[in-house]
């Protein structure tokens, strides 16, 4: 199965027209194509729109002004094949933990043991042991995020939809779910779209990593994060100044969001 | 816990219960005072001796079920037809387009005023009642189901469509339930109402229920069945309610209201 999943935006603008108050321009003119299997970070400061762009490659939103395509077909709806990791997690309440990992498997056409073995392996994957009957609300923040990520990676989308699925995390946990997203990846190759604001993040877990400006979005700049290939060490300087560089950039756009306010 | 904190834990138990003990006090006293004839005022003990012949008689429970009988009827039948539609109004935009304005137009009409209406067009039978209550318990429970389903959060339903949700799975599996905690509480707001129609409608009407059996001893001014008639009402009223309470909590175990204890 040597399937090609590539995505294309082309000059790609948003407009939220809230019920009141003025209309917000979110995006502006966004060009950038993910290559096949390729990690790609989008990197910049809150409000920057990010989540716009993550809502748009899923479907959720209609697209107003420039396009989307996965694999040359228009982006008009959600599909399963782009798996998505909300924010906010976006749990059902009113399921437990393996109620809501099983939500889309049991509409997928595998067989019962299959659904149950995938289940099973991705609640031992994040950890969630002994919480599979847990109600959403009895679990802490980075255990639903955990959840909400299972959740997601169970369907084993060939796209990856991210926006800052680390966020709520402790540091520990973090280091272990970006590790383990890495081995995943390694075995079950994905397209990936990572939003976050974290840069050492982006430059550990990213191919390339776009750089977003403040709101009004555009992509200031897209970074490759060529290291001298094979695993990335941390504490190179290439590590470092590649972060540096990063971190210039983002507290720039950063700065410039705090002043037109 | 200390001593004086338990006693204070186990008072806190019982204030509801204490403002109805006084109310209940006041009354016998003030009926045994005289300063008002029994008639209009019958002894709280008078009445409730009432009550207990009345539930000795065993006729009370068969007067009681035909008003529930009715009342549930007409809830039942409401809720099939208000929840659904009320689901699919705040869904589809077609829907809200052609109902929304007919609901916000017909609502503030007081209902009750169709009674008259409805004995011409159905007689004084059982039918009359219940659509009576149908008509009176659809308003709040569509309204609820409405509400609920306009405010579900959208991330929920992007979610479930990429993992592969129909629009029928969406409807069952993500609105229905997201949507229930605020359409159980047009149901408690219905149910009451429901009892009360049924009650009013056999007052105009007349024939047998609780609410004939009320209008019957008023008739033959025997006051004291008046009373007890009310008292019976506020009892199984109150039965009424604390089973939705416990069905509500049955229903929502999963809701942060329903206060879980930490896995
Ligand atoms: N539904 C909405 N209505 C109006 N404005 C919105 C809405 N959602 C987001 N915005 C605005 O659009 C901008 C981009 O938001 P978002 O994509 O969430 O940014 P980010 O994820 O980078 O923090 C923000 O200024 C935000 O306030
Ligand atoms: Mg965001």
């Amino acid at each position: 199965m040597a399937e090609q999943t590539n995505i294309t935006v082309e000059n790609l603008s948003h407009t939220y027209m809230p019920p009141k108050g003025k209309p917000v321009l979110a995006l502006d003119g966004i060009t950038l194509s993910v290559k096949d299997k390729e990690f790609i970070a989008l990197l910049g400061p809150s409000g920057c729109g990010k989540s716009t762009l993550l809502y748009l490659m899923g479907g959720f939103l209609d697209i107003q002004d420039g396009q989307i395509r996965v694999n040359e077909t228009p982006v008009t709806e959600p599909s399963r094949d782009r798996g998505i990791v909300f924010q906010h997690f976006a749990l059902f309440p009113w399921k437990t933990v393996i109620q809501n990992i099983r939500f889309g498997l049991d509409k997928m056409n595998l067989a019962k043991s299959e659904r149950d073995e995938r289940a099973r392996y991705y609640i031992d994957l994040v950890q969630l042991h002994g919480f599979e009957d847990s109600f959403p609300s009895q679990l802490s923040g980075g255990m639903k995020q955990r959840a909400a990520i299972a959740r997601t990676l169970a369907m084993d989308p060939a796209i990856l939809l991210m926006d800052e699925p680390f966020g709520a995390l402790d540091a520990q946990t973090r280091m272990f779910m970006q590790a383990e997203l890495l081995a995943i990846l390694e075995k079950t190759p994905k397209t990936v779209v990572f939003v976050t604001h974290d840069v050492h993040e982006a430059v550990l877990l990213a191919d390339r990593v776009a750089v977003m400006s403040a709101r009004p979005g555009k992509i200031n700049e897209i970074a490759d994060i060529e290291l001298g290939g094979g695993p990335k060490d941390v504490k190179s300087p290439e590590f470092a100044e590649m972060v540096d560089h990063l971190w210039d950039g983002v507290r720039k756009e950063a700065l410039a969001a705090g002043q037109g306010r | 816990m200390d001593g004086v904190g338990k006693l204070k834990a186990i008072g806190r138990r019982f204030i509801p219960f204490a403002s109805i003990l006084v109310f209940l006090t006041v009354w016998e006293l003030f009926a045994r005072a005289g300063v008002v004839i029994p008639y209009l005022l019958p002894a709280l003990s008078t009445v409730l001796a009432h009550v207990y012949a009345d539930i000795m008689g065993g006729d009370l429970f068969r007067q009681l079920g035909l008003t529930f009988y009715r009342a549930m009827t007409g809830f039942f039948i409401g809720a099939v037809i208000a929840i659904p539609l009320g689901i699919m109004i705040g869904r589809f935009r077609f829907f809200r387009w052609f109902f929304d304005p007919v609901i916000s137009i017909t609502n503030p009409v007081p209902k009750v005023a169709f009674l008259p209406i409805f004995m011409i067009w159905f007689g004084l039978g059982d039918v009359s009642k219940i659509a009576s209550v149908i008509l009176l318990v659809f308003y709040p429970m569509v309204i609820a189901a409405i509400g609920g389903t306009l405010s579900v959060d959208k991330q929920l339903i992007w979610s479930a469509r990429s993992l592969g949700a129909s629009e029928r799975d969406l409807l069952r599996q993500i609105i229905l339930p997201a949507a229930l905690p605020q359409i159980i509480t047009g149901m408690q707001i219905a149910v009451p109402l429901a009892l009360i129609v049924s009650i009013v409608a056999e007052f105009l009407m007349g024939g047998e229920g609780i609410g004939g059996k009320l209008l019957f001893a008023q008739r033959r001014i025997n006051s004291p069945g008046v009373f007890a008639s009310i008292v019976e009402i506020a009892l199984a009223g109150a039965i009424l309610i604390k089973s939705l309470e416990y069905m509500r909590r049955r229903l929502l175990v999963w809701h942060p209201e329903t206060k879980l204890t930490t896995a």
